[in-house]
């Protein structure tokens, strides 16, 4: 699901066969590779030291559970990252989201797959607002979506406070507690069942992963987001709308940050207004971590999962392994660091070799 | 005096891509003013900055002296004795005339900046500069020509030996630069060696006395005598007029035909005033001016990017407004290739084939905006083909092509989107001969293919070599129209007593020298 902006390495190198030498790296240095194997040694190394990490219920079910959420959080920040905008407010449209599935339940007794319908709606709207504005003013989205978060907190509390008495919808549709709960354990065909450690709710995000896979590389929108991302002017003299592009990547954005928040509501069985508020950090830790660049224009979908998934579980082994708090985020910290310099340093080889071969 | 300061000797500088500097020498010699000349991506700039230590070189060496030297920052550069006034202003708006011109290396005590020891040095410079200013006063209130000399007072305050004035000229009244060559002559007088870098000829040949050429990265005429050299062996060595002369199929373009644009008593926000002019079927009309007069925005207001406040835009004879470039090309088949390749034209960070085919996913696009991969690769294979663009990949990134194959790449997009009237805005600035050469005959052969195509440049060769007719622009408005029969002396001297007639002499002359 890797984009071809930046899947070139192999390609390229068979292409320029006789005429030049392939100058691209290698395959393994191929960040998303690299993310995956780290991913998974690390997973068996835990399992070596505490055999309690492969705990397929009590320890994979809930870790999926959150992989999954996070992973739509990163790509709610994908989407605008790649037209070389961020959402500062993914968080709060989360919780935005989620209050209109909760007030739809609570008051209207919407059966569940509307109430997400709702809520999705809800998301897409305020983030194509957001979009709007920038779009047309001109400020750039680090102002207009940071002053969009601060209007959704208080805004999404106030509401909260008006509408329930306790600042939370217990009200649960049925269905909604199953679909926390239940895993690929609960789906048989036959007799053969699936692992009791995939939760349900991982189908919402493989269906995110998939349709946003598909707009990146094959259709002309995402094309023309990525565009947009790279070169704003280019793109608007080559005919491309680029404010309408803008709308649309925030919008989605609003709509992915909204299907986290109802995901997140689930998880925790209810709409309450702190959902989302430690969104944003992982938002770009996943995204960025997975290949896609805060500059715009270069995207890697799949990324946004590996890299939310070495973060989860970097967080719940160690915590198995009884460290502090304090002590993981030191560690997560020298994670990113060390994974965005791996990034520049390519770049800068990449760099070199061209200048030589010129 | 026979000092040589600063020596340059086989310098390379090279960038992704592109042999900026391929092989350059120069040597500086006290109380000269040295001139630096070349066409828009010779080097000029990359030599300066090599010079004054923003770009390490790649190759050669330069001396100090007779000592080689390596300049690993600007700040060592002005140390060694070496000041710059860039062709952009560099001074900070709010602070001071006296904290600007001291910013290098600020008066101290105990480690505290000095404000009061500021303005008696800021004085000194000023007064040598003959320049009556209150130190005191932020640098944003000054005029431009007023803080040009205040950059050069900053050079004075570091003892440059050798300074570096890149295009001074530009933006200054003929009055202003006066008064700047005042200063450049006592300056020299003084020991100090001044590298002048303009595009005005008749300023060079008044001020200067030695005389290095650049061309695509080289230097064709290394410090030597400017006396022994007229204006046309110059300006020879610059263009290198022997390569850009190509012999072009004869083509006949029907005068009569219904113009496919034709704008009409045309106004826009930007200061336009009635602007008409047509464009017919394989017809390539010249839109030739100063820098400054106007022809760019004049198009950008055409597409949509600016606002038209009178007039008449007709496409096929329909009066049309235009609203984007995106309905320009969509519904009206208008292409432009920008003059600013790098900001407007490529996507540098992008892979050649969406770079080619971004015009055409509209067209290419099925259910859903899905975009069949083999077509788009197969677009974009034809035009690279066509146009002959070295790449080793489609997947190959548009930045790390060299500037006439980034050119290649910008054109190509056009020609992918089948546009019915083509507008190319200087299309061959920073790309090297082979490249412009390919340049004027593809566009020769599609106008042979009955393509429309207005021709913005301010190439005077360039014009003669290709266009019809050459419309002539300044202060926004067309000043004249001259139909070219391909002779350039008589062509040059007629635009130019055109341009003439408005705009001051001064700035004419050097025009018709480029």
């Amino acid at each position: 699901m890797r984009t071809p902006v930046t899947a070139p390495e192999h390609v390229a190198g068979e292409a320029a066969g006789a005429q030049r030498p392939p100058r691209r790296l290698p395959f393994w240095v191929d960040q998303r590779l690299g993310l995956l194997v780290l991913t998974v040694a690390l997973a068996a190394l835990f399992g070596v030291l505490r055999p309690a990490f492969l705990d397929q219920r009590l320890v994979l079910f809930p870790l999926l559970r959150e992989i999954s959420t996070l992973t739509v959080v990163a790509l709610a920040q994908l989407a605008v990252l790649s037209v070389g905008h961020m959402n500062l407010a993914v968080g709060r449209m989360a919780a935005f989201g989620a209050l209109f599935a909760g007030l739809g339940y609570d008051r209207l007794h919407l059966p569940l797959q509307l109430g997400l319908l709702v809520c999705l709606f809800a998301g897409a709207v305020i983030g194509g607002l957001t979009g709007w504005i920038i779009a047309r003013t001109g400020v750039s989205s680090f102002v207009v979506t940071l002053a969009m978060d601060f209007a959704l907190m208080g805004l999404v509390s106030l509401l909260y406070s008006a509408l329930t008495e306790n600042a939370a919808f217990t009200t649960r549709p049925s269905g909604l507690l199953d679909l926390r709960s239940a895993s690929l354990a609960d789906i048989c065909v036959g007799r053969v069942c699936g692992s009791p450690a995939v939760p349900q709710m991982a189908q919402f995000t493989v269906l995110a992963l998939v349709g946003l896979g598909f707009l990146y590389t094959r259709t002309r929108m995402g094309r023309e987001l990525l565009l947009t991302g790279a070169n704003p002017k280019a793109a608007e003299l080559s005919g491309i709308p680029t404010g309408r592009r803008v709308i649309l990547a925030h919008s989605l954005s609003g709509l992915l940050a909204a299907l986290a928040g109802f995901m997140a509501a689930v998880s925790t069985g209810t709409f309450r207004a702190s959902i989302g508020d430690d969104f944003m950090l992982p938002s770009f830790l996943g995204a960025v971590l997975g290949g896609t660049l805060l500059t715009g224009g270069v995207v890697c979908v799949v990324g946004a999962l590996l890299g939310t998934s070495l973060v989860a579980v970097i967080r719940k082994g160690l915590d198995l392994l009884g460290v502090g708090l304090e002590s993981l985020n030191i560690y997560l910290g020298c994670v990113l660091l060390l994974a965005l310099s791996a990034d520049r340093v390519r770049a800068v080889v990449s760099y070199r070799k061209v200048v030589r071969s010129t | 005096m026979n000092d040589v300061l600063l020596e340059g000797r086989e310098i390379v500088k090279v960038f992704p891509g592109v042999r900026a500097l391929d092989g350059v020498g120069l040597r500086l010699t006290a109380g000269s003013v040295h001139a630096l000349l070349g066409e828009n991506g010779a080097g000029k700039s990359t030599l300066i900055k090599v010079l004054t230590g923003v770009h390490a070189p790649d190759g050669g060496r330069l001396t100090w002296r007779g000592e080689e030297v390596r300049l690993r920052s600007p700040l060592e550069a002005t140390r060694t004795g070496i000041g710059v006034v860039h062709q952009e202003r560099n001074l900070i708006p709010d602070f001071s005339v006296a904290e600007n011109i001291t910013l290098q290396s600020p008066p101290a005590r105990r480690g505290f900046v000095d404000r009061g020891a500021m303005s008696a040095p800021a004085l000194r410079c000023l007064a040598e500069l003959d320049l009556d200013l209150d130190p005191l006063r932020p640098v944003r209130e000054l005029s431009v020509a007023q803080q040009q000399l205040v950059e050069i007072a900053k050079a004075l305050y570091t003892e440059s030996r050798v300074l570096l004035l890149d295009e001074p000229t530009a933006s200054l009244s003929p009055r202003e630069a006066d008064r700047l060559f005042g200063v450049v002559r006592r300056l020299t007088a003084r020991g100090t060696c001044v590298v002048f870098v303009s595009h005005k000829l008749e300023e060079v040949f008044a001020l200067c006395d030695t005389v290095t050429v650049l061309r695509d990265g080289r230097s064709v005429l290394e410090s030597s005598p400017l006396a022994g050299h007229t204006h046309d062996d110059i300006v020879n060595l610059m263009v290198g007029r022997a390569h850009t002369a190509t012999e072009m199929p004869p083509r006949a373009p029907d005068r009569t035909a219904a113009p496919v644009l034709a704008l009409d008593g045309v106004s826009t926000a930007d200061g336009h005033q009635d602007v008409s002019l047509e464009v017919r079927p394989g017809e390539i009309v010249g839109l030739y001016g100063l820098v400054g007069a106007g022809r760019s925005e004049l198009v950008k207001a055409v597409l949509g990017l600016d606002r038209i406040t009178a007039g008449e835009v007709r496409m096929h004879g329909t009066p049309v407004r235009i609203a984007s470039p995106r309905q320009a090309l969509h519904d009206f088949g208008i292409g432009y290739l920008t003059e600013n390749r790098k900001e407007e034209g490529v996507f540098l960070e992008q892979p050649i084939h969406r770079n080619i085919t971004v015009t055409v996913w509209k067209k290419l696009a099925k259910a859903l905006g899905y975009v069949p991969a083999a077509e788009e690769r197969q677009a974009a294979q034809d035009l690279v083909d066509r146009l002959g663009i070295r790449i080793s990949g489609l997947e190959q990134n548009a930045g790390e092509l060299s500037g006439g194959n980034q050119q290649k790449v910008s054109m190509a997009k056009w020609l992918a989107a089948d546009t019915r009237l083509l507008i190319v805005d200087e299309p061959t600035v920073g790309v090297d001969v082979r490249t412009k050469h390919a340049f004027h005959r593809l566009l020769w052969e599609l106008a042979g293919e009955g393509l429309p195509i207005l021709l913005i440049s301010s190439d005077l060769t360039e014009m003669i070599t290709l266009a019809d007719r050459v419309l002539v622009m300044a202060d926004h408005r067309i000043r004249g129209e001259v139909d070219n029969d391909g002779d350039y002396e008589r062509m040059s001297g007629r635009i130019i007593r055109i341009i003439h007639d408005r705009a001051l002499p001064a700035v004419t002359t050097e025009r018709e020298a480029e």
